[in-house]
């Protein structure tokens, strides 16, 4: 079920690993900062970080054996949820402030705090 | 309602008013889960501290169980602290909520004491239901076990006949059936089983189901008032994403929790579920990411209360690189398989708990204190407001000096008694004596004396914030009604 991860490449293992959730944050920090601030020129800066997101996860693939027919769909299925997340869920961002009544407001009339 | 900046119950309505009681033992516990965790760090580096006068063992599990039971203090306080607004009716049974309040603060004082004063002995039918259970985390003896479990009953009845009786809102039917779950998932820690297998498998349920689920459920409950509260943020939008939680716990999270059956003698195809589901758990860091800029872009970051609001920050970032990077580093078999049980796992528990929990309950009792102060200005240049700033920036510094610390000491544990000597005692040994070891345990030892630091400045700012202060709390901001 798995070929344990050798000693030459527990540091590569530990480091990719973290680039890809660090590169999946650049990725949808600039991919939504592009949207909300109507920035496009940021849009071409979060693809890049989804490239080194992509590139981190084949690194991570290699260096912790994650072959076979099991392991290589659990990480084109890793990278493709990336890919999708941001999309799906500023949509839902968009369409969840949309639907609100205008007359629904908060808990409290006041809007006092605490 | 008393003067601003004076501290008076009146403020407060009959559930806020005993949120206050179980906000002040919680943070008692905060100090005693530092105090002894510092004890246990000493032991590290010097073993002979306080040999058999509070051993090693004793000062780690008061350390870990005193972290438990802190937190849920906290988000029981913040679920009575929340209850009469959300509900818009008095707390059913209040009487009842608070008679279990001093029958479980006496509860876990005994338990305390127990521990203290009988460190060692033989394991029997009698120590188990009296003195200590023996199983790691949740070592409380089986009486003190049977107390919980009806303090969250009563708990459970407080708040599902409060909104019974007042609104039954989103929140109050996510809030309502995690308790339920809260309650029922504690039970699976109460039997075990000759088969340690078995009986790990059983465990897991309360040390991960019971803590990483239903508590995760509890605090998406009691920050969705927050965010209310605080930046005022409609209700459908937070109940949205609180649903969108839930699912996402039924989705991957459950099944995430795999990567804790990895070693204890379960079915290989915990391997690929784990595993699976480890490999997806970051997804919704992203999304989470997405939301949290798109919602400041919305309000501005415009606020009733900055500590609450500054700590509610922390915990999303707490979160991510806590649960999600440090998580992910070694969740996956392939690499767990040398790091499970070194140190780690505490590197990745100590900056988890502290980012996904206790900045949760931090921002509450900022909260707490507001109003308890005729709900007074707490926005931008509060008077003595260094404090609040200076604490959070010494508990974040300790925190993650701590975590790193507790990191390079893993992976060398990792490397020499896992990977190079195959988890033998010597290997054990050579790992411990290795200078990366040793030099990560003092550097853990400083952090920890910072975080400390930051911990009496949180006191002290808890106790004087808004003292002085006479202005009334800024109103949040409503958001515009589409975006």
């Amino acid at each position: 079920m798995i070929e344990p991860v050798h000693l030459a490449d527990f540091f590569t293992v530990f480091f990719s690993a973290a680039m890809v959730i660090l590169f999946g944050a650049l990725y949808a920090l600039l991919f939504a900062f592009s949207r909300v601030g109507q920035r496009p020129g940021l849009m071409p800066l979060a693809y890049l970080s989804y490239l080194g997101l992509a590139a981190a996860a084949l690194i991570l693939a290699r260096a912790a054996n994650l072959h076979g027919p099991f392991w290589t769909p659990v990480v084109g299925l890793m990278l493709a949820g990336y890919l999708a997340a941001p999309h799906f869920i500023f949509r839902l961002c968009v369409d969840t402030h949309l639907v609100e009544d205008a007359d629904e407001s908060s808990l409290f009339p006041t809007r006092q705090g605490g | 309602m008393a003067a601003l900046g004076i501290f008076d119950t009146a403020n407060l309505n009959g559930g806020q008013r005993l949120a206050v009681k179980y906000f002040t033992v919680s943070l008692i516990l905060f100090g005693a889960q530092i105090l002894f965790g510092m004890l246990a760090g000493l032991q590290y580096l010097k073993p002979d501290f306080l040999y058999e006068v509070v051993d090693f063992s004793v000062n780690r599990t008061l350390h870990v169980n005193a972290m438990v039971v802190w937190l849920l203090y906290g988000f029981i306080g913040g679920v009575y602290w929340l209850l009469e607004d959300e509900a818009q009716h008095p707390v059913v049974g209040l009487w009842l909520g608070n008679l279990i309040f001093f029958i479980l603060t006496l509860a876990v004082a005994v338990v305390v004491l127990v521990y203290l004063i009988i460190q060692v002995g033989p394991g029997e039918i009698e120590s188990i239901w009296f003195i200590n259970e023996g199983r790691e985390y949740i070592e409380a003896p089986r009486w003190a076990d049977i107390g919980i479990v009806v303090s969250v009953l009563v708990f459970f009845f407080n708040v599902a006949a409060t909104f019974a009786k007042g609104r039954y809102t989103g929140v109050a039917g996510v809030l309502v059936a995690d308790l339920l779950a809260l309650f029922g998932l504690y039970l699976a820690g109460m039997f075990f089983t000759p088969n340690v297998s078995v009986d790990q498998f059983w465990w897991w349920w309360v040390i991960h189901l019971w803590v990483e689920a239903t508590w995760e459920v509890l605090v998406g409950c009691i920050m969705a008032y927050m965010l209310i509260v605080t930046l005022g943020v409609r209700r459908k939008i937070v109940e949205t994403w609180l649903y969108i939680e839930v699912a996402l716990m039924f989705g991957s999270g459950i099944l995430g929790l795999g990567h804790h059956y990895f070693w204890i003698g379960t079915p290989d195809y915990w391997l690929a579920i784990g595993g699976f589901f480890s490999a997806l758990e970051p997804i919704p860091l992203v999304a989470m990411v997405v939301h949290a800029v798109f919602d400041s872009g919305v309000h501005k970051l415009r606020n009733s209360n900055h500590p609450a609001l500054a700590w509610t920050i922390g915990q999303a970032a707490g979160n991510f690189f806590g649960a999600g990077v440090w998580g992910f580093m070694h969740t996956l078999p392939q690499i767990n398989l040398y790091t499970h049980g070194t140190q780690w796992t505490p590197s990745h528990g100590h900056l988890a708990f502290f980012g996904a929990y206790s900045t949760a309950v931090i921002g509450f009792f900022y909260l707490a204190v507001q109003k308890s102060r005729g709900n007074v200005w707490m926005s931008g240049n509060i008077v003595g407001g260094w404090k609040w700033k200076w604490a959070m920036f010494w508990l974040w510094t300790g925190m993650i000096g701590m975590t790193v610390a507790l990191l390079i000491a893993g992976y060398e544990q990792s490397q020499i008694e896992r990977a190079m000597e195959g988890s033998t005692w010597m290997g054990y040994f050579a790992a411990q004596a290795h200078p990366w070891f040793t030099q990560a345990m003092n550097w853990r030892q400083i952090s920890g004396w910072g975080f400390t630091l930051g911990y009496c400045l949180l006191v002290w700012d808890l106790l004087t914030i808004g003292k002085r202060e006479t202005r009334p709390a800024l109103a949040p901001q409503g958001e515009p009604a589409t975006a």
